[in-house]
């Protein structure tokens, strides 16, 4: 049974620089972003001004600046106090405004993905359960061939019928101008509107627990 | 430390706002001595605030010095490519959210999919609440389960696995999967579709066949294959099967 752990979750290191390049490649691409994240949490939370300059381990340089980079490391080497014109404080409004909105926004987005997350485990745990039942359910890689060539019959089989089903569907429809039935993958989905009911039998989601239903776009 | 979910907005508390201000930046410096230790790397960090004239810095003000003059003496594009502020940074966020957002919604409907497809399997039929969308993608979804099937198939009878043990047993006239999916017609009555127990049967016959030449290509006699953990798991599901 292969059972992979997507992560190893929070673990505890020594502060020391890290051996293995790659990991730390990672570590600096994932720390420098939560770095960045605890300043513009400070600068929103406090209405303080911070400016950090990283170079990463390729010598490539990140900063952050509230409000800029350029305008804190002038201020800084110059020691010039600040200028706090009206049309400065202006600008500063509307750019608060602005970051108010894009981190609602943000965090709606965060929202949706941790429910879409949760909603693909609970399908996977389905799965899981229903496999000591319906042992077709199982990951292929863990079926035998005999089982995989039986199953093969039956989906090849159900592949025809559902050929069949369709021919009879659009021959229905005759009046109706008929869909696009390319061979796309999954990637469509996010286009779907029901406008497509035109004629076409759009149930409601069947009774038990699979939702088809349409996704509209996100936001 | 305290778990409470905080709102992401100027705290009007004076005082709170101080205490969030002294913890905070406390443990910003922290973290940017982190990354510079465990990567190995230059880092500077400068901190104005309405409580001090001077600004905070770290690691030192000559430590700023450096670093600010290295930053400062890259060409113009090299500083600037990767220099964000609190707007341009939080877009970057929006963005990578959107796209696992995608990739996740993407994983799920193929996910549910799939048990669709399961469904069919087991109940003997097509619902005919699906729409053409879906009806499209299930087929595209089943050519891909095929060809990976298809594949896992020919690894397997490559490396020789999956041969005669007791093969003849597992050919029972009921097939054990139920699962040969037939339209439901509506109230059409059954054209063709009539004889759904001899349909079971000849298939139930066809894959005996089937089964029958898999048991001869066995490889003469290639008994000696050593019994991995997927025949035996093989040989537990089949049990099963005939105890319903």
């Amino acid at each position: 049974m292969s059972k992979k752990k997507s992560s190893l979750g929070r673990q505890k290191i020594p502060i020391e620089k890290i051996p293995k390049k790659s990991h730390l490649q990672v570590t600096f691409s994932k720390r420098r972003s939560g770095l960045f994240k605890k300043a513009s949490e400070l600068c929103t939370l406090c209405g303080v001004e911070i400016a950090i300059v990283v170079f990463s381990p390729a010598n490539k340089a990140f900063s952050f600046g509230h409000p800029e980079v350029e305008s804190i490391i002038d201020r800084y080497l110059t020691r010039n106090p600040p200028q706090e014109s009206s049309a400065h404080q202006l600008v500063e409004a509307h750019r608060n405004a602005n970051v108010r909105d894009l981190n609602i926004q943000l965090t709606q987005l965060l929202n949706h993905l941790e429910i879409e997350k949760k909603q693909g485990e609970e399908i996977e745990h389905m799965r899981k359960a229903r496999q000591s039942q319906f042992w077709w359910e199982s990951p292929i890689d863990e079926l035998g061939l005999n089982e995989l060539v039986q199953l093969k019959g039956s989906i090849e089989e159900l592949k025809n019928n559902i050929g069949k089903f369709a021919s009879k569907c659009m021959m229905e429809q005759s009046n109706v101008p008929s869909p696009n039935m390319g061979a796309n993958g999954f990637g469509r989905y996010d286009s779907l509107d029901n406008k497509f009911g035109l004629g076409i039998n759009i149930a409601p989601p069947p009774p038990n627990s699979y939702y088809l239903g349409f996704r509209n776009g996100y936001l | 430390m305290t778990r409470k979910k905080v709102k992401l907005a100027f705290i009007i508390n004076d005082s709170a706002r101080k205490a969030t201000f002294k913890k905070r930046k406390k443990g910003l410096m922290k973290k940017v001595s982190e990354l510079s230790t465990l990567c190995g790397i230059d880092a500077c960090a400068i901190i104005y605030s309405p409580y001090d004239p001077q600004p905070e810095v770290w690691p030192s003000p000559l430590g700023v010095q450096k670093v600010l003059s290295k930053f400062r003496r890259m060409p113009e594009l090299e500083q600037s490519k990767k220099m964000v502020n609190q707007e341009s940074f939080l877009r970057q966020r929006i963005q990578k959210a959107k796209d696992q957002l995608t990739k996740q919604r993407k994983d799920n409907r193929e996910k549910e999919m799939t048990q669709l497809m399961f469904q069919y399997l087991s109940a003997d039929k097509i619902m005919p609440n699906i729409s053409m969308v879906d009806l499209n993608d299930m087929a595209w979804l089943i050519d891909q389960y095929l060809k990976d099937i298809n594949r896992r198939i020919e690894s397997l009878s490559k490396n020789g696995q999956g041969q005669g043990q007791g093969q003849p047993q597992m050919v029972a006239p009921t097939m054990a999967i139920n699962g040969v999916a037939k339209i439901e017609d509506n109230g059409q009555g059954s054209n063709g579709h009539g004889n759904n127990v001899l349909d079971m049967n000849m298939d139930a016959m066809q894959k005996q066949h089937w089964f029958m030449n898999l048991v001869n290509h066995g490889g003469g006699g290639d008994e000696a294959a050593p019994l991995s953990d997927v025949n035996n798991h093989q040989n537990g599901f089949w049990q099963n099967q005939f105890f319903h």
